[in-house]
C-alpha cells in the first residue's frame, strides 16, 4: 500500500486535469474518490483489540485487495459504480468525473506494492502487482511494523517522487489558484464551510491534506529509523534498517496473491490511467446537458414547491 | 475646462477610530508562512512520539485549527471579531 503518496496525489491530480476541465472538477470529489479504497478496507486490515482479544481480519492481504476480500474496494470496476451512482444522484459532472480520476489514481498507484490490486475485476481476479515494496501489514505487526517497513523501501522513495511531483506544479498549492479554480468548481461546498471559517482557514482546509502527507512521511521515517528499536532475528537494531532494493525491505515477510507477470503491470497500468483519462475527457462534454438539466429541474422543484 | 474629479475612497487612516479598533487582526503573509511551519513542526513533534496522531482527521484538522484557530484566538481574547463576515451589510449591522 502507499501513505502519503494518496495525500499528494490528490493535488497531482488536480494540477494536471485536461485542459478544458480545469476549474470545474471539484476537488473534494477527487480527495474522496482517492480516500474511498482505504477508507472502506484499511480499517478491517488493521482491526483493534478490545478485552484482549483482537478483532480484524485474519489475512490483512487477502482482505485488503484479494478476492473474496474487500479487494474489490481497490479496482476500476467498483470507482466506475460509485461514479454511476454519484451521476444517478446528483447528476454533478465536476464530483463525478473528480471522483474517476482520484478513484482512479489510487487502484494504480496500490499495483506497486506486493500485492498490487485486481485491475481487471470482474474479468479477472488476478492482482497486478510490481512488487516494488513489501506488502506489510500483519496482524502481529499491525500498523507501526507496516509504517516501519514501508519508509524503509521504495515505498519512501514512492512518497517522495510524489512529493516532488506536487513541488514541480506549486501553483496548485497557491491561495490565488485555490480562488480561481478549485473553490469556483465547487462554490457550494466552500460557501457552506465559510460560514465558519475565512479565507485563511478554507485555504488550509484545502492545503490539508498535502500538510499530513508531508507531516506523517517526515514523523513515520523519522520514527521508524530514529526512534524505534526493533528486534530483528534476535538482534535489536536502533531504527529499523533501509532497504532500497526491489520488493524490500528484507526484515519482512513478503507475501502475495495469484498475480499476473509483473513485466506487464507497468505498461497495463499507463494504459489504464490513459483510458481513464480518455474517457473522463470524452464525456466531459456529453455530461453537460446532463448537469445543466439536473440544475433546471432542482430549480422548478424549489419554485413551485 | 478641468476634467471632474472622482472622489477617493476614505483612507483607513481617516476612519473613526473606535470602528477601526473593532477590526479583526488580519496575518500577513510572513506571519501565514510562520503559522504554517509551526503547525509542521508542532505536529511531527507531537506524533513522533503519539502515533495516534498520524491519522488523516486529525493531521489536517491540525492544521486548519492552527493556521486559522490562533488568530481566531487573538481575536477573540482581544474582543475582535472572530466569525467571518459575510457581506458589507451584515459587516456594517455588527460595528
Amino acid at each position: 500500500m502507499s501513505w502519503a503518496a494518496h495525500q499528494f496525489e490528490v493535488y497531482a491530480v488536480e494540477a494536471h486535469l485536461p485542459k478544458k476541465m480545469v476549474g470545474q472538477v471539484s476537488w473534494f470529489a477527487i480527495f474522496f474518490g482517492d480516500f474511498t479504497p482505504d477508507f472502506l478496507a484499511k480499517f478491517w486490515v488493521y482491526g483493534f483489540n478490545f478485552h484482549g482479544k483482537h478483532y480484524g481480519a485474519s489475512k490483512p492481504y487477502q482482505w485488503h485487495r484479494g478476492w473474496p476480500g474487500m479487494g474489490i474496494s481497490h479496482t476500476l470496476f467498483f470507482g466506475i459504480l460509485c461514479c454511476l451512482g454519484i451521476w444517478a444522484w446528483k447528476h454533478n459532472r465536476a464530483w463525478t468525473i473528480g471522483f474517476l480520476l482520484g478513484f482512479s489514481a489510487h487502484v494504480l498507484t496500490d499495483v506497486n506494492d506486493s500485492i498490487g490490486t485486481m485491475l481487471l475485476f470482474p474479468f479477472s481476479t488476478l492482482n497486478w502487482s510490481l512488487h516494488t515494496w513489501a506488502y506489510a501489514a500483519t496482524v502481529k505487526g499491525g500498523k507501526y511494523l507496516d509504517a516501519a517497513s514501508y519508509y524503509s523501501s521504495l515505498g519512501f522513495a514512492m512518497d517522495f517522487f510524489w512529493f516532488i511531483v506536487v513541488l514541480g506544479s506549486w501553483r496548485v498549492l497557491t491561495r490565488d489558484f485555490w480562488r480561481t479554480k478549485v473553490v469556483p468548481a465547487d462554490p457550494h461546498v466552500w460557501s457552506w464551510l465559510g460560514q465558519w471559517l475565512d479565507e485563511r482557514g478554507l485555504v488550509a482546509l484545502y492545503r490539508s491534506v498535502f500538510f499530513y502527507g508531508v507531516c506523517r512521511m517526515i514523523a513515520w521515517t523519522t520514527w521508524a529509523h530514529i526512534v524505534a528499536r526493533p528486534v530483528i532475528d534476535g538482534v535489536r537494531h536502533q531504527g529499523y534498517p533501509w532497504d532500497l532494493s526491489w520488493t524490500g525491505p528484507w526484515w519482512v515477510q513478503h507475501v502475495s496473491l495469484p498475480h499476473v507477470t509483473p513485466l506487464i503491470v507497468l505498461p497495463a497500468a499507463l494504459f489504464l490511467l490513459g483510458c481513464v483519462y480518455f474517457v473522463a475527457n470524452t464525456i466531459w462534454d456529453r455530461m453537460e446537458s446532463g448537469s445543466i438539466r439536473a440544475i433546471a429541474w432542482r430549480n422548478v422543484r424549489r419554485n413551485t414547491g | 475646462m478641468s476634467e471632474p474629479t472622482r472622489p477617493t475612497p476614505p483612507s483607513p487612516e481617516s476612519e473613526p477610530s473606535n470602528r477601526s479598533a473593532k477590526k479583526a487582526w488580519v496575518p500577513s503573509k510572513w506571519v501565514d508562512v510562520v503559522l504554517y511551519i509551526t503547525a509542521g513542526v508542532t505536529y511531527i513533534g507531537f506524533s513522533i512520539w503519539n502515533k495516534w496522531l498520524l491519522d488523516w482527521i486529525v493531521g489536517p484538522a491540525w492544521l486548519v485549527a492552527w493556521v486559522w484557530g490562533v488568530p481566531a484566538l487573538y481575536n477573540l481574547i482581544r474582543r475582535r471579531p472572530v466569525r467571518p463576515r459575510r457581506n458589507p451589510i451584515e459587516a456594517e449591522a455588527s460595528t
